[in-house]
């Protein structure tokens, strides 16, 4: 199976964000970047069928010249090799764009299967593998959280709310996007490092892909939320606090 | 006087068909050794070299030879009994060495010792004086042996070991016969015989049985690395670790070789102690069954049937078997060896293991906390921020920084610093420094913690780090040289022993108890400073195990992030022997040793004695902060 | 252009909670441009849940209905939606932000050339919609760039739906063209996952029991809270080395791992090895005697107090709201 992961490189969890002086993004110097989670499971599944029924995983990422790190780890984590759709300019392209430009990269590759992550931690669209799989017209499915290979194509299992899961079969090739949890990542090795120097890194200039910057929707600018995460303590009568909490936990947080 | 005691009664000659009977018999004997010896031998030096051995220091290793083992320094020591047993059988064989080969030439007519010469005559009161001594010392090693028989000596009981007995007993014997007996009897041949019949059975059997110890292990302490609980780097690019017979180094299989089972190990494991697989001694055996059976050129994994990944996972790495060990293994390098093989190779699967690493190769502490978490403390704190200015660079460490109980030893330990007026500052983007990552074998992300942590330090221009973290010492003292020349660092207990005469008193009656932390103890050699600061603070009581024998808390060698599967947990033995001293208070000089023995007395519920750092006890005695006027 | 279109979402035959926030989201977006909002749901036999939508004050209601639209899957989905859509060219579609809405609703948009906003938290003048960024470290505002149609979802609970007024709007039914062989997924029927013995890590919600309990004698009191509200039952570590719960309950860094949405902490003081294992939760209450436990640090919400009345009242409390 050629299998097609699309890998996304975010701010690292840990990292302090600053805003930048334009208003419509962060500070990216000093920044320290990371694989996207949800990608880094959508990895780890690819990497798991190739070594269930053979065949070649393929990373790929679009972004700046730094991306290369992240692609590098896909490698170092078992990856055959790797494409890095070079773009200095994603930040003037929505996501429907940024689809487009991974799109026309996997095409030459023609993959039985292409994963994706559920969802980046940064921008958080969830929109990319919906769309990648849209814009090649191959069936999809979204939120997996393991997949089977059958002999017609690919019995997967989706989460739905509340704790309820279905099965979904689709036709190969096709389209999954992973969800968080469904394996266990393998950690990287030194030796998986040492081997990665050796696998192809290619690189592909994003204005050879034919797709031009455009955005229907534009991030415009971003603040800091008016309340920044802290404990409340609810005071008074234990009466009075439970019912305070009842209410918080319901309106506020939103979790009942 | 000396007319009155008996002298040696040799043979007075041999005839030719004697000699020359004798003189096949050794050769046999010579060659029966050799053929099991020199395979051994080989074994050992086709092994890889260990590409970081350096002979120099040559004084360091003279003083253990000459202190281990020809004094049996460290045999007595550890187990003064058995120990000095074993020490009179090992100085009688050093007195014998002239006897026998006297013994020997004489067979050949050579003899050149005569019991009536004045040399003759002395040196052989003498190797009697020791021939008793030895023959006691046989005797009784053989009852601890075959009827006390203590638990670390394992459940097998080794045939050859009294046979072994039997033979040494037997040479001392029919030497100390040969006084009594008239010269010119027909027993003195006889006894010559027997005498020379059963050296020439032991010398063949030697290298069959753990005694091959006496021909190795002089070797295996004068070669050994010295350092304790030394990780050697990796060697080349493909060097991961123990992982098969082509990773095993000389010093490695010369060790496996010299083991003699003596379960010194096994008997202070805290592994061992609570039930787990592991056995330091097994470890090592496995490795001279896989030498023997596989060879030092083998593909074949260690890990599976000569050791058990899980065992290996199981080390505390607190060091009590290599600290102990007489004949100079160094357990530690080669359980972390086998760490490193399987987890630089990917094979080593293990969820809470797997996200330690993930947490370490993203983020930048062992816990997997956000790094603003950290910030706030400091911030809520109001800690100065290293600039360079300051004396002291104050390391938090990941416990220091997040864990509560943590943040309050550094918060304890910053105010004992102000009310000294020491200048110190703590710094940003400080990051784990790799401890758990490299007790577990994991090169790759310590080599990324300890590249960017020596960075971090050489762009502040730190030259003096303290700590309240015996792990972090070690791991940035030792393990970061590596990869750089890391500042000098030192521990709090170190810094407070110091500073000592400048802090109040607050005198107590109070039991104190100290938990000695494995590495601050045994890893740093850091035993009287705590005490020191413990007796400023109340009166001192000790553990049944204590100082260099302490027994671990269990957290050690990133174990206190895979959790405990099988066993009793090593935390609660712990908890229980320090309770058991009736002490109202414990202190201890690690934060993991901290948090493990909290939840340890915890579980324990009322009764159980306050648990507090050495940090804390000092600053109890501090004057309070004098709230603001208009507060 | 055709005004403020929601999408509605029928399971088993009901509307849910978080349909009717995206029906309160399109009024407040219809109300601000002076646009109407209609109902559209797709399905198959749509009678029931057409009909509940039909007492709210809506434009109209349409019953998108073909036999293929059940079970759910995105190639019917959105092939219906689409041939609807471009019907009824509406301003702007409003979704409820579902793992349903997910799957399909960003490859409508992308069919009609638009990038979608999804998981909006709110909007302003415009209009400019916001959505957390950095998982809620940011808010981002975005602007749709033309005149095209706009798609977007709504985040649960983002708008309120308890004050959605009364109408009776007509109901329409639409009948999308559809052929079999156009879906090319197949969907099993929803389950649950099989009964296991504990699975605190993918347990929604988790109330865990520290020292505080004092005495295993006490755990009644919690297991009440955790069937109230729900949830699994979790400890500490000392009261699974006590033995008064088993050790597949223990959280913490030698225990589970878990990341609910809600973790309630009661008689927990924190030590870090439980701190490790609760980080990963989305809301944590905590509940404790000490003011200074560093579980409150780690907590969202607080009541200092004695568990034994603080617990008792939570529950009352739980049972009032749920009525």
């Amino acid at each position: 199976m050629k299998i097609v992961v699309a890998i996304k490189q975010i701010p690292e969890r840990d990292a302090a964000v600053r805003i930048d002086a334009a208003g419509a993004w962060i500070d990216e110097s000093d920044m320290q970047w990371g694989m996207n989670e949800s990608d880094a499971y959508a990895l780890e599944e690819a990497l798991r069928l190739k070594e269930a029924y053979g065949g070649e995983v393929i990373a790929l990422s679009a972004g700046p010249e730094r991306v290369s790190s992240t692609l590098r780890e896909a490698l170092a984590k078992g990856a055959d090799r790797a494409i890095h759709v070079d773009a200095k300019d994603l930040a003037q392209r929505d996501s429907l764009n940024v689809a487009q430009l991974l799109a026309a990269a996997i095409r030459p590759e023609s993959p039985d299967l292409i994963l994706t992550g559920l969802q980046s931690d940064d921008l958080g669209y969830g929109l990319t593998g919906v769309l990648v799989a849209e814009l090649l017209r191959l069936p999809h499915a979204s939120l997996i959280l393991h997949v089977e290979k059958t002999e017609s194509g690919l019995s997967v299992k989706r989460e739905l709310e509340e704790g309820w899961f279905q099965n979904i079969e689709l036709p190969l090739p096709a389209l999954l996007t992973i969800q968080s949890g469904g394996n266990k990542l393998r950690y990287a090795t030194l030796m998986g490092i040492k081997r990665a120097k050796t696998k192809e890194l290619r690189n592909v200039a994003a204005s050879d892909l034919g797709v031009a910057p455009a955005q229907t929707v534009a991030l415009e600018r971003i603040a800091l939320p008016q309340k920044q995460k802290s404990t409340q303590i609810l005071t008074g009568p234990a009466k009075e606090a439970a019912v305070a909490l009842v209410e918080r936990l319901k309106f506020e947080a939103r979790v009942l | 006087m000396t007319l009155l005691l008996p002298t040696l009664a040799e043979p007075s000659s041999f005839a030719l068909g004697e000699k020359l009977l004798f003189a096949a018999l050794a050769v046999a004997s010579g060659l029966l050794f050799a053929h099991r010896f020199v395979p051994i031998l080989r074994t050992i030096l086709r092994a890889r070299k260990d590409a970081d051995f350096r002979l120099s220091p040559l004084g360091r290793r003279v003083r253990d030879l000459v202190w281990d083992v020809m004094c049996q320094a460290k045999v007595i020591r550890q187990r003064p009994l058995p120990g000095l047993a074993h020490a009179f059988v090992f100085w009688s064989f050093c007195a014998f060495a002239l006897v026998t080969l006297n013994h020997c030439a004489a067979g050949l007519g050579l003899g050149f010792l005569s019991p009536a010469g004045l040399f003759g005559r002395w040196y052989f009161y003498l190797a009697a004086a020791f021939a008793l001594a030895c023959s006691a010392g046989i005797l009784g090693l053989f009852v601890r042996r075959f009827l006390v028989r203590p638990r670390w000596l394992g459940s097998h009981v080794s045939w050859e070991s009294g046979f072994i007995a039997f033979l040494i007993f037997n040479l001392m014997m029919t030497y100390l016969a040969a006084f009594v007996v008239p010269t010119g009897s027909p027993a003195v041949k006889v006894l010559w015989w027997v005498h020379t019949l059963t050296l020439l059975v032991f010398l063949p059997i030697l290298p069959h049985t753990k005694h091959l110890h006496l021909i190795l292990s002089p070797a295996t302490v004068f070669l050994s690395r010295g350092s304790f609980s030394r990780i050697p780097p990796l060697a080349g690019d493909e060097d991961f670790g123990l992982v098969a017979g082509t990773d095993l180094t000389r010093l490695a299989a010369l060790q496996a070789y010299s083991c003699v089972e003596c379960g010194r190990c096994t008997e202070h494991c805290p592994a061992a102690d609570t039930g787990k697989l592991l056995n330091p001694k097994e470890i090592v055996l496995g490795l001279r069954a896989y030498l023997n059976e596989q060879g030092p050129a083998s593909a074949e994994p260690i890990l599976g049937k000569y050791n058990a990944q899980e065992a290996v996972f199981q080390c505390t790495t607190c060091g009590s078997c290599e600290f102990q060990c007489p004949v100079g293994i160094e357990h530690l390098p080669l359980i972390v060896g086998l760490r490193r093989g399987a987890v630089n190779t990917g094979t080593w699967e293990d969820d809470r293991g797997a996200r330690l690493f993930l947490a370490l190769e993203r983020g930048t502490n062992a816990l997997g906390l956000p790094a603003a978490e950290r910030e706030k403390f400091i911030q809520k704190q109001n800690f100065p921020i290293f600039d360079g200015s300051q004396e002291y660079c104050l390391w938090l460490g990941c416990m220091g920084a997040y864990d509560p109980k943590g943040r309050e030893i550094v918060a304890d330990f910053a105010r004992v610093m102000n009310y000294l007026g020491t200048s110190y500052g703590v710094l940003r983007k400080e990051k784990c420094t790799g401890d758990p990552v490299r007790r577990l074998g994991n090169d790759l992300v310590f080599q990324q913690l300890a590249e960017s942590n020596l960075e971090l330090l050489a762009q502040s221009h730190a030259k003096k780090i303290v700590t309240i973290c015996p792990h972090c010492v070690r791991t940035i003292q030792e393990d970061w040289k590596e990869f750089g020349t890391p500042p000098a660092i030192e521990h709090h207990s170190e810094f407070l022993a110091r500073h000592l005469s400048r802090l109040p008193q607050v005198h107590s009656d109070e039991k104190i108890v100290f938990h000695d932390p494995c590495y601050l103890g045994r890893y740093r050699n850091v035993y009287d400073e705590p005490r020191a600061v413990v007796e400023h603070a109340g009166t001192r009581v000790e553990a049944a195990r204590s100082g260099e024998r302490s027994f671990c808390c269990g957290a050690g060698g990133g174990l206190t992030f895979l959790g405990e599967e099988s066993g009793e947990r090593v935390s609660h033995v712990r908890a229980a022997e320090l309770a058991a001293t009736g002490a109202a208070t414990v202190a201890a000089a690690c934060p993991f040793c901290n948090s493990m023995l909290h939840d340890a007395f915890a579980a324990q519920g009322s009764g159980a004695p306050e648990f507090v750092d050495i940090a804390q006890l000092t600053a109890r005695a501090l004057p309070q902060p004098t709230p603001p006027a208009n507060g | 252009m055709s005004g403020v279109w929601v999408v509605l979402e029928e399971r088993a035959g009901r509307i849910g909670r978080i349909s009717w926030e995206a029906v309160a989201a399109g009024q407040a977006l219809a109300q601000q441009l002076g646009l109407t909002v209609s109902a559209v749901i797709p399905g198959a036999q749509t009678e029931t849940p057409a009909a509940e939508a039909a007492t709210k004050a809506i434009n109209k209601v349409v019953r998108l209905d073909h036999a293929l639209l059940s079970p759910y899957t995105p190639d019917g989905f959105l092939g219906a939606l689409e041939q609807f859509f471009r019907a009824v060219q509406p301003g702007y579609v409003v979704f409820p932000h579902t793992y349903q809405v997910r799957d399909y609703a960003p490859a409508l948009a992308a069919r009609f050339g638009q990038a979608f906003i999804g998981d909006v938290t709110g909007f302003a003048d415009g209009p400019v919609f916001h959505r957390q960024l950095l998982q809620g470290r940011l808010t981002g505002t975005y602007r749709p760039a033309g005149n095209e149609t706009c798609f977007l979802s709504v985040q649960s609970g983002a708008f309120r739906a308890d004050q959605l007024a009364a109408g009776s709007p007509p109901v329409e039914v639409f009948t999308p063209a559809l052929e079999a062989t156009q879906i090319r997924t197949w969907s099993s029927t929803p389950f649950r996952a099989a009964a296991q013995t504990v699975d605190l890590s993918t347990a929604p919600v988790i109330v865990s029991v520290g020292r505080g309990i004092k005495e295993a004698d006490n755990l009644p009191l919690i297991q009440e809270l955790a069937k109230a509200l729900g949830a699994e039952l979790a400890a500490s570590r000392p009261i699974c080395d006590n033995g008064w719960l088993p050790i597949e309950r223990q959280v913490g860094s030698s225990g589970q791992t878990v990341a609910p949405k809600l973790y309630v902490a009661v008689g927990i003081s924190g030590a870090i090895q439980h701190l490790v294992g609760i980080k990963g939760s989305q809301c944590i209450v905590a509940i404790n005697k000490d003011p200074d436990a560093p579980i409150f640090e780690a907590a969202d919400y607080g009541i200092v107090g004695d568990l034994f009345e603080v617990v008792p009242a939570l529950i009352d409390a739980l049972k009032a709201s749920a009525t």
